[in-house]
């Protein structure tokens, strides 16, 4: 077995109580517990519990108290529902329920499709859209017991000094293995965080970051409490390609999502590709819009694209699979990705 | 400090008194004696811990106990009804579906959310649905025949009209 | 889907029915467990939860290589809700399943030999106390240069890593020649030579190890453990804890899944047994999964060079191995796997001359053991392939070139094993036919391809691991006037099926209901010893023993009858539940009626039957007896794959597996070896793989990192049973539970090569290796089916 650390737990029904816990632990306060006691230490939130359950029975972080998020009640933290075209996703809707959601397959059936790639079918029973895209990030010298840990010698993310794959680096190059994280980057979708102080909506490209620590863009004690995806303009071409081992369970050893909009004529208006499984944050290929915007995306297109990517694209030893391979891969998954949009639809 | 919870095991409501970082799985396990329900890894790697809660296919060593307050549980001790195995019991028994059984429990959990959902399940359903319990016994081509078969059988009772066929 | 195709009329074999029809014997019947199994009700060792329950951990090396100067255990001693602290030095006595190798300690005494090993234990209330008295032990360790590769460790033999080696870093090392080697080689056409490296792998049975130890006040221990030798584990407790045999009793709970992983005595099993008798209560100690990756005892990484001589027209003229093993910390079983290495390669092929040299080395990495084909899978993989490439030389289609040479049955090997039955031309016959191999070898297309292997396996080793004269099964019943029988055992069934396969003899024998037999095996105060479920001996062994067990009965029960009858006693028929007296309708009774009426007559009933293997099998030189068996399986696969030449990625689509187990008991467990051996196979192809970082660290010990097939990943498998009856075996049985696995990687690397023309030659064929062949054959200019 493999015990949790001691802990306390509350389920809040109400959002504005869970996330005045989460403010007061995040400020090292006082976490209040139903017996009055005074207790100090960190407030985590837990959703599916399927990224902080492990990382806590491997000891990778620290917790006193847990605030289960399942129990709000809150209607915009669940489901899928459409506002002024936009589609909402409610931070605690399962990835089953996600992935299986009608609108959001007649809409995104991409994204649709990438939550159904996640883990395993009790993973995505259980695993959230909102823990999807906090997913902590990884890394094959972290996501290890405390005895493997301490055996290898303890590195920047927790307790040491020094990175394990990039020796001399000053931050954590730990890879977002978030399979919604990339493709929500390249459909432009945006993120609402809400904390007791207030509520704002920003772009998943800046909610997350490159620091493999802190890999999010959120301040103490703010939640993700829902996401929208804006509205695909006719003309959407998208996909996702996921590369792994297994054909489940296992996590993207790299993954690339492309999103292009194509004119009624078939001249490409805007492609996204984002390349992720790297580093800490997705990789947004830049400089696309030369090579191909007012072209069709022809064979040579894809190939101008995928040689970009490749330029941008660096995986690390950060995971067993061999990062010169997966940087092989890189063209070829964007290639893929790409004749896979323009076959959609 | 050990806390309550309540919740509905197998169609019957238990309380049970546990750590707050005690899992589903410790907690059916050790306090509730049901130890059908197994452990391969702890960690949401194997499957062998799948159980039931409020239908759905989950893994209880990644669940806190904690958390299933008021929720519905079921094992794979809930799933024959009065003595009678449940028709995808009797067919991995009769198919040779259960080599060792340690990842039985499971299978079988995962399974049964299968047929509940889609009783006309494709091989490559059943695959799927399987997809998160490892076996290392059958290379699960078995376990495949077995899951198919129930559900035909499963399918047919639903046909039927009341009272007629087996449940 | 699975098709059953018996050639010929099986053999006799020992056991009734000659020529009769069977009543229980090759139907597919229930497993005695299987109810038990599909309701969660099996009891595995955790499963127990005896009051008054310690949980015991251990504190394991962080070190590959370091000597302990110190332990100081008084502050977890001290510990609240601690009960006792052990440490190696509590457990002074050297054990090791092979008898000449002794060389290890339940806890490291002086030096530790890998990350993982234990150094001290800790029984207490719960796991969370144990674990927290862990952290409070504290070891002042001298870090030793640790030794990680074979190189190394035969380079530096002054960085000893098992102390009790007596030379240097050398496990063991077996050169054996027969024949003309160098004659045969020099005389042959062709000569196909290249290095072939297995990566090695691990079990990972599903069900973590557990053992629970208890000393009752009657001095009695008790020792419940998922060991699949609770036999050998009950002499080596008494050797190390200075116990009386006859004060311990060891039990086996249903086991979840073993294939050699849990064939020989570990940590736990002696911490649980002297911490409970330090204790007076009972203490459990269950392995986390990073733990079982420690005690590993999987299959070695083997190095092998082969040279494969042939004349033009495809027949072999001589073969020359060397193989280098990487033995890990300790022995365990490799006195045997470094001769396995060699000695079980001679069969189904002829081999005119044949020489292998193997050379097994400690390094500072959790030991190899036996898995599942111990020893021969690895060695197999690279002599199909190179079978291959010879077949390709010669221009011969590679299952007329495995056709030509064939050994043939009632025959000796070229190291001198005596082959009685063999159906290995029926078994590739079978998968040429079923995955229609004429239409498919050559001749699909790019990207796709198919690949043959075949191969032989033991029926049981010939041998006991220490040298005695008693059985090596035996089996005891009582005979009950209910009509009930209860077949006592040392059978360990660890999934495989072999108390069920008990019961279907039983039950034939004797005409008794299958409902109304109990097994009770693996309990060392109540069942017969059995030496274990290794090297795939229990249906061959204990099934012969069963039916000589059931002999006397039956022939007491026919004389009663035929005494009441007035017919003469062979007349007298036993099955389904009746005893009859075919064509006198009248004389029928239930078979409880027979049994009465015997007990009545001879008094109580019950019987016991033992099993020894004959001497006469193999040769008489050092070593002949190691891969010795009474019988031979066969085994041959055709699988077919897909590679994608864009990412190096392998499917495998289907595997045909046509396997010649004698006679299949129970056509249904003999179909889920096959298709659990074929994936175990096939996940050792394509995925699982232990490397370990520079420090002796286990880059992945999970199931997460280390990767078993899912549902999805598992090609299709199709089973094809042969049955050549075995005139030594139970019903003309013999193996089925390993030999199927040896194909699954070489016709996988055949398929790969059939697909897009490169020979891969380190398992496992990961994506970027499969890319870096194909990158070497497009800079080389060559094209493949028309395509560069
Ligand atoms: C064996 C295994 C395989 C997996 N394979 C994949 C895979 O292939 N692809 C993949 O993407 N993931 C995979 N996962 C990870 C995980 O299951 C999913 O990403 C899942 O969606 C995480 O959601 P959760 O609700 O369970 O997160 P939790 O574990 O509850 O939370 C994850 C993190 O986010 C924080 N958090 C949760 N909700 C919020 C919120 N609303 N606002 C702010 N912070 C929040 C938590 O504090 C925690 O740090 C795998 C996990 C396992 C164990
Ligand atoms: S990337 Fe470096 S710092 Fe981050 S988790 Fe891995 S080893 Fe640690
Ligand atoms: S024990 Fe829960 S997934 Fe392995
Ligand atoms: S039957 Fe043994 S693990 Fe599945």
């Amino acid at each position: 077995m493999l015990p949790l650390p001691p802990i306390r737990y509350l389920a809040p029904k109400r959002l504005r109580d869970a996330l005045e816990l989460l403010e007061q632990g995040g400020r090292g306060r006082t976490a209040p517990d139903g017996d009055g006691a005074q207790r100090r230490g960190p407030v985590l939130p837990i959703a599916g519990g399927t990224d902080l359950v492990p990382n806590l029975k491997h000891r990778l972080l620290d917790v006193e108290l847990l605030v289960d998020l399942t129990r709000i009640e809150e209607p915009h933290l669940r489901g899928v529902r459409e506002v002024a075209g936009h589609l909402h996703v409610g931070a605690l809707t399962s990835l089953a329920a996600a992935a299986a959601d009608p609108l959001l397959r007649q809409r995104h059936p991409t994204l649709a499709g990438a939550y159904r790639q996640i883990g395993s079918p009790q993973l995505r029973n259980m695993g959230t859209v909102g823990g999807n895209l906090c997913l902590d990030t990884r890394c094959t010298y972290f996501n290890q017991t405390a005895f493997w840990r301490a055996a290898l010698g303890h590195c920047l993310k927790r307790k040491g000094t020094t990175c394990h794959v990039v020796p001399g680096a000053r931050g954590c190059v730990a890879a977002c293995s978030s399979d919604g994280a990339a493709l929500l980057t390249a459909l432009g979708a945006e993120a609402r965080v809400e904390g007791v102080a207030g509520d704002r909506w920003i772009p998943v490209e800046s909610l997350l970051q490159s620091e493999g620590r802190r890999h999010l863009a959120l301040l103490p004690g703010e939640l993700v409490t829902e996401l929208r995806v804006p509205a695909a303009p006719p003309g959407r071409r998208a996909a996702y390609e996921k590369l792994r081992m297994r054909e489940a369970i296992d996590f993207p050893v790299l993954s690339v999502a492309a999103v292009a909009d194509l004119a009624p004529g078939g001249a490409c208006r805007s492609l996204r590709v984002v390349v992720s499984a790297l580093s800490a944050r997705p990789r947004v290929v830049t400089g696309l819009g030369d090579l191909v915007e007012g072209r069709p995306l022809d064979d040579a297109a894809l190939e101008r694209v995928a040689a970009q990517a490749y330029r941008q694209c660096h995986p690390l030893a950060n995971m067993t699979a061999d990062p010169a391979w997966r940087r092989a891969m890189v063209p070829v998954l964007v290639r893929r990705a790409l004749r896979r949009a323009m076959e959609a639809r | 400090m050990k806390e309550s919870v309540r919740f509905v095991v197998n169609g019957d409501p238990v309380e049970v008194l546990v750590e707050p970082g005690a899992t589903l799985l410790e907690c059916l396990r050790q306090d509730l004696g049901l130890t059908g329900s197994k452990q391969g890894c702890d960690k949401g790697d194997c499957g062998a811990c799948t159980v039931l809660l409020d239908g759905r296919a989950v893994l209880a060593c990644l669940v806190l106990a904690r958390s299933v307050e008021g929720r519905r549980v079921t094992t794979v001790e809930g799933l024959a009804e009065a003595g009678r195995l449940h028709p995808l019991q009797e067919a991995f028994d009769t198919q040779g579906a259960a080599q060792c059984g340690f990842c039985t429990p499971g299978m079988l959990m995962s399974a049964c959310a299968l047929i509940e959902e889609n009783d006309q399940p494709s091989r490559q359903d059943v695959r799927e649905a399987l997809s998160g319990n490892l076996c290392r016994c059958t290379g699960y081509t078995k376990i495949l025949d077995a899951v198919v078969k129930a559900a035909g059988e499963v399918h047919q009772a639903r046909a039927a009209p009341k009272g007629g066929g087996k449940p | 889907m699975t098709g059953r195709r018996p050639v010929g009329p099986a053999g006799p074999g020992p056991g009734s029915g000659e020529g009769a029809a069977f009543s229980v014997i090759g139907k597919r019947n229930r497993k005695v467990d299987g109810r038990r199994k599909v309701t969660g009700q099996s009891i595995f060792t955790d499963d127990l939860q005896p009051a008054r329950l310690l949980h015991g951990k251990i504190l394991r090396s962080p070190h590959a290589h370091a000597r302990i100067r110190s332990i100081d255990t008084r502050r977890a001693a001290a510990h609240p809700g601690v009960h006792a602290v052990i440490t190696g030095r509590d457990l002074p006595v050297a054990y090791g399943i092979i008898p000449w190798t002794r060389d290890e300690y339940p806890l490291a005494i002086d030096k530790v030999l890998y990350v993982g090993d234990g150094v001290a234990a800790v029984a207490a209330d719960d796991e969370r106390t144990a674990e927290a008295a862990l952290a409070l032990i504290e070891i002042d360790y001298q870090v030793l240069p640790a030794v990680l590769t074979v190189e190394d460790a035969l380079a530096h033999p002054e960085n000893q890593v098992n102390t009790f080696s007596a030379k240097g870093n050398v496990s063991k090392q077996v050169r054996l020649t027969f024949g003309d080697v160098e004659g045969g080689l020099a005389g042959a056409e062709v000569v196909v030579e290249d290095t072939w490296f297995h990566a090695g792998s691990t079990h990972a049975a599903i069900e973590p190890h557990c053992a629970v130890g208890d000393l009752g006040a009657d001095g009695i221990l008790t020792v419940h453990s998922s060991t699949q030798v609770p036999h050998y584990l009950h002499r080596e407790l008494s050797r190390v804890l200075e116990l009386p045999i006859d004060r311990i009793r060891v039990i086996q709970p249903a086991v979840g899944g073993g294939f050699g992983g849990k064939s020989e005595p570990f940590d736990l099993e002696f911490a649980v047994a002297k911490l409970s008798c330090l204790t007076g209560r009972p203490v459990k100690i269950l392995y986390t999964r990073e733990e079982v990756f420690a005690a590993h005892r999987g299959r070695h990484p083997m190095l092998m060079t082969y040279q494969v001589g042939a004349r033009r027209d495809g027949m072999l003229t001589a073969v020359k191995a060397r193989i280098l093993i990487d033995g890990g910390a300790h022995s365990s079983f490799g006195l045997v796997t470094t001769y396995y290495s060699g000695q079980l390669l001679g069969a189904p092929y002829r081999l005119p001359a044949y020489e292998f040299d193997s050379t097994r080395v400690f390094t500072n990495k959790p030991s190899c053991g036996p898995k599942r084909g111990h020893g021969s899978v690895q060695p197999r993989f690279a002599f199909e392939c190179a079978l291959d490439m010879l077949a390709e030389r010669v221009a011969l289609d590679p299952i007329e070139l495995r056709r030509r040479n064939v050994l043939g049955a009632d025959t000796r090997t070229v190291n001198e094993f005596r082959v009685t039955s063999n159906g290995f031309l029926e078994c590739l016959a079978g998968v040429e036919r079923a995955s229609g191999w004429k239409e498919k070898f050559r001749q699909l297309p790019f990207g796709r391809g198919v690949g043959v292997a075949g191969s032989t396996y033991i029926s049981g080793t010939n041998y006991p691991i220490y040298p005695n004269e008693m059985p090596q099964s035996a089996v005891q019943l009582k005979v009950d006037r209910s009509g009930r029988v209860t077949v006592f055992a040392g059978v360990s069934d660890i999934g495989q099926g072999c108390d069920s396969v008990l019961a279907y003899i039983v039950a034939e024998e004797l005409g008794v209901a299958l409902d109304s037999i109990r097994v009770v095996t693996a309990d060392t105060d109540l069942t017969p010893v059995d030496l274990g479920a290794y090297s795939s001996r229990i249906t061959f062994m204990a099934g012969n023993a069963a039916i000589a067990a059931c002999a006397g009965v039956k022939r007491r029960i026919q004389d009663a009858m035929a005494q009441a009858w007035s017919v003469p006693p062979g007349q007298v028929r036993l099955a389904d539940g009746f005893a009859t007296a075919p064509g006198t309708p009248s004389h029928a009774v239930p078979i409880a009626e027979a049994f009465q009426a015997a007990e009545a007559r001879f008094g109580t009933l019950g019987g016991v039957g033992s099993y020894n293997t004959p001497k006469d099998v193999h040769g008489s030189y050092r070593g002949a007896t190691i891969g010795a068996s009474p019988a031979y399986s066969f085994s041959a696969h055709v699988a077919e794959v897909e590679v994608d030449d864009q990412t190096g990625q392998v499917r495998v689509k289907k595997i045909w597996v046509a396997h010649d187990c004698g006679r299949a008991l129970n056509p249904m467990l003999v179909e889920g070896q096959m298709e659990g051996s074929a994936a175990m196979g096939f996940g050792e192809a394509l995925f699982e793989e232990q490397p370990y970082d520079e420090r002796g660290l286990h880059r992945g010990p999970s199931l997460l990192d280390y990767p078993l097939a899912t549902t999805l990943d598992t090609p299709e498998l199709e089973s094809i049973i042969v049955e050549s009856g075995d005139r030594e075996g139970p019903y003309g049985a013999k193996e089925a539970g390993e030999g199927p696995l040896h194909p699954s990687i070489p016709a996988i690397a055949n398929a790969i090569h059939d697909a897009v023309g490169v020979r891969l030659t380190r398992l496992p064929f990961l994506p970027p290796r499969v890319l870096a062949a194909l990158e070497t054959r497009r800079q080389a200019g060559l094209s493949w089916k028309g395509r560069r």
